[in-house]
């Protein structure tokens, strides 16, 4: 049997400022968020408590309430960094841990209890640890994820343990909210009279389900431990960066390079290390006087040569204004993928695909990588929506390409562009555009196009001619149909 | 024009002893021929295709670099009896010094065989003698489309490209210019070859001499 322990922090936003030594903790302060459009607060400190306030009131109720009150709306990121620190951390107590996101971990302590001297101690000595690290927690430990995840949180001591194979006893005083259900399902079923989990025990699973839906089947069977609800590890991602710290400011364009020389040997040998590349690398420079510079470049396909880092950061550290030095760097690693190594001097095809990535990273780092694009085909019959423009970047698989079942200009304009009949006709028999005067020598059509409806601006029935003209292009003319003076628009010109 | 000694560009030590050396060349048809590593203009309405064809005869990715206008114009469609349009890396500038620095940078990446430049105007001597020495580095075809005027260039050669009324792929092509041989003009006729499955293979450019474009 499995054996969970689900460690809820309840505190974690106030703990976060606590161990910041944030003087308002200790006094009337609550952390706000945004929901539903409305500023509710959501962790509140003992002297808001105790001023009368509670959680998820609004926030003018509640400055009506208490005047004093101070808040500060939520940090999810840094929330979220405190928590994988602890993430971390809890690999003293089990090898086996999950993230239990926004404000929880759990760990799978099958077969780790007893090197704690048990469970009961195992918890306590978990708390301890939390405590001197200045974290609110309670723990639950049950047989399954669901149920220590209910008695962390719903249980009446802050440490609540199931014994082995007590799951439905340790459930049955808990309140319905213990399930995990969404908001909705646990009031309509409050309604019913439903308020502990003992009670759904006594009623068959199939009128259960029949009546509020699988997905409270599903969650009640996963506490009980008879659908595998298995604590499943996330690996985090590591970090790719390095930072460097000076004791005095520089600012000559040769020893921002020496720096970044430095830090991009760390990075990329970390990354090939891992046979890892990075699509785009993130320069932090602190000055002294204007604070942090990001600088980024980007590449085509994951690098991890330190050649063409510093190759490319040359143009951004150059334009970068610095007048009185900076002392701290962070180069950073973003998009981190795998790479397959290959043998350079062999591989010939492998070579010239590489050059190809190399001139698209470079062309895209100073135009920027929307300016650098390809050719997709799309599923559509209208000669402007057969294809799109993707970066150049992102496409990573060959696209082919079906044969074109009419023939098209080489340059289609994007808007047709207007011409001036001279001689009416259909096509016109003499016409003017762009300043210059064409006589229709032959003219093939019409091809009828209809508008694609499903879509939002579809426009009209369009009436297309190809029309060789004398001695001159071959052009693509269109028109409206159904209208008594038409109108004629260059679409396109043909090779 | 003579057979040329075709020589491999890593084995030449200065670019002096280069440009004295005979030079590889591209075959489009006999007898036409342009010069790699080198960069050549083409005016007219069917400049596109004179480009097009000539990147038919290499491998190797395209790079088409223009502005805003120009990039989004072209269309993949018809193309594709020519080249594949996965090859085109299409590459879009906001001025015009920009779109001569991307091209710059192309003709000097050795990947890059074939590279076309829109150019509202024709570069003058100092920007072509740029591009030429970028091109000479990376020993790709370079081939500037002037929409408007040309001027006096450091350019290889000068095409007139123009629609032939003869039919559906037929064009008249005039040199106009050429730096190292003689001035012609060509009727051209495209006849696709015949392959089957996706699988793009260059077609037949057939050639027969005209008076005057």
């Amino acid at each position: 049997m499995r054996r969970v322990l689900s460690i809820w922090l309840p505190q974690l936003p106030l703990d976060l400022r606590y161990r910041k030594d944030d003087p308002r903790v200790a006094e009337c302060f609550a952390i706000i968020s945004e929901i539903k459009n409305a500023w509710r607060l959501t962790h509140l400190s003992e002297g808001a408590m105790t001023a009368g306030l509670s959680a998820g009131l609004s926030l003018p109720d509640a400055r009506a309430i208490c005047p004093d009150l101070m808040t500060e709306p939520s940090d999810p990121v840094r929330e979220a960094a405190l928590l994988r620190a602890l993430w971390r951390w809890a690999d003293s107590l089990s090898p086996w841990i999950a993230l239990d996101a926004p404000d929880g971990l759990f760990l799978d302590i099958t077969g780790c209890a007893h090197l704690f001297g048990g469970e009961q101690a195992m918890a306590a000595h978990t708390r301890e640890r939390l405590t001197d690290m200045q974290i609110t927690s309670r723990i639950g430990i049950a047989d399954t994820k669901g149920a220590a995840w209910a008695l962390a949180r719903f249980g009446q001591s802050d440490i609540k343990i199931a014994g082995a194979g007590k799951t439905v006893a340790a459930l049955a005083p808990l309140p319905l909210e213990a399930l995990r259900l969404p908001q909705k399902l646990s009031s309509d079923m409050r309604r019913t009279g439903l308020k502990r989990v003992g009670q759904l025990m006594e009623i068959k699973r199939a009128e259960l389900a029949r009546r509020f839906g699988l997905s409270l089947t599903q969650s009640l069977s996963s506490c009980l431990g008879h659908s595998p609800d298995p604590v499943s590890p996330k690996a985090a991602d590591p970090i790719y960066a390095a930072r460097m710290t000076l004791p005095d400011p520089i600012g000559l364009q040769a020893d921002l390079l020496g720096v970044l020389e430095r830090l991009s040997i760390s990075v990329c040998k970390r990354l090939a290390g891992d046979a890892k590349g990075a699509r785009r690398y993130y320069l932090t420079v602190r000055c002294v006087d204007t604070g942090d510079h990001v600088l980024h470049i980007g590449f085509a396909r994951p690098t991890h040569e330190q050649r063409a880092v510093l190759q490319q950061f040359a143009k951004p550290l150059d334009e970068l204004k610095i007048e009185f030095g900076a002392d701290w760097f962070r180069l950073e690693a973003a998009h981190v993928e795998p790479i397959q190594p290959f043998q350079i001097s062999l591989d010939q095809h492998k070579q010239a695909e590489d050059d190809t990535s190399k001139i698209i990273s470079t062309l895209g780092n100073r135009l920027g990588f929307d300016r650098v694009r390809q050719f997709m085909p799309m599923q559509s019959h209208l000669p402007e929506r057969e294809f799109i423009h993707v970066e150049a970047m992102d496409r990573r698989e060959p696209v082919s390409w079906t044969a074109a079942p009419r023939k098209r200009p080489v340059r289609l304009f994007k808007r047709p562009e207007r011409l001036v009949t001279l001689e009416a006709g259909r096509p016109p028999k003499r016409f003017q555009w762009r300043q210059s005067v064409y006589a229709t020598q032959e003219a093939k059509g019409p091809e009828r196009l209809t508008a694609e409806w499903w879509h939002s601006d579809f426009g009209s029935v369009r009436d297309y001619w190809q029309v060789q003209t004398e001695d001159g292009p071959r052009l693509w003319l269109m028109t409206y149909p159904g209208t008594t003076e038409p109108d004629w628009f260059i679409a396109g010109r043909f090779a | 024009m003579s057979v040329v000694e075709i020589i491999n560009r890593r084995d030449v030590g200065t670019l002096a002893s280069f440009t004295l050396q005979a030079r590889e060349e591209l075959c489009l048809s006999e007898p036409v021929r342009l010069a790699k590593g080198r960069v050549h203009e083409a005016m007219g309405d069917s400049a596109d295709m004179f480009a097009v064809l000539t990147a038919s005869r290499l491998s190797g990715p395209i790079i088409w670099i223009g502005l805003a206008r120009e990039i989004g114009s072209l269309a993949p469609t018809a193309l594709q009896d020519f080249i594949n349009p996965a090859r085109i890396i299409l590459t879009e500038g906001v001025s015009r010094s920009e779109v001569l620095w991307a091209a710059e940078q192309a003709l000097r990446a050795t990947c890059a065989q074939c590279v076309v430049i829109e150019l509202s105007s024709g570069p003058n001597l100092r920007e072509s003698r740029r591009l030429q020495i970028a091109a000479e580095e990376g020993g790709g075809i370079g081939i500037i489309l002037i929409h408007g005027r040309a001027h006096t260039s450091a350019c290889e050669t000068r095409w007139q490209c123009e629609a032939s009324n003869a039919g559906e792929n037929a064009w008249v092509w005039s040199l106009t210019k050429n730096r190292k041989g003689e001035l012609g003009a060509w009727r051209v006729h495209w006849a696709n070859s015949e392959t089957s499955g996706g699988a793009y293979e260059a077609g037949v450019i057939h050639l027969a001499a005209a008076t005057a474009a």
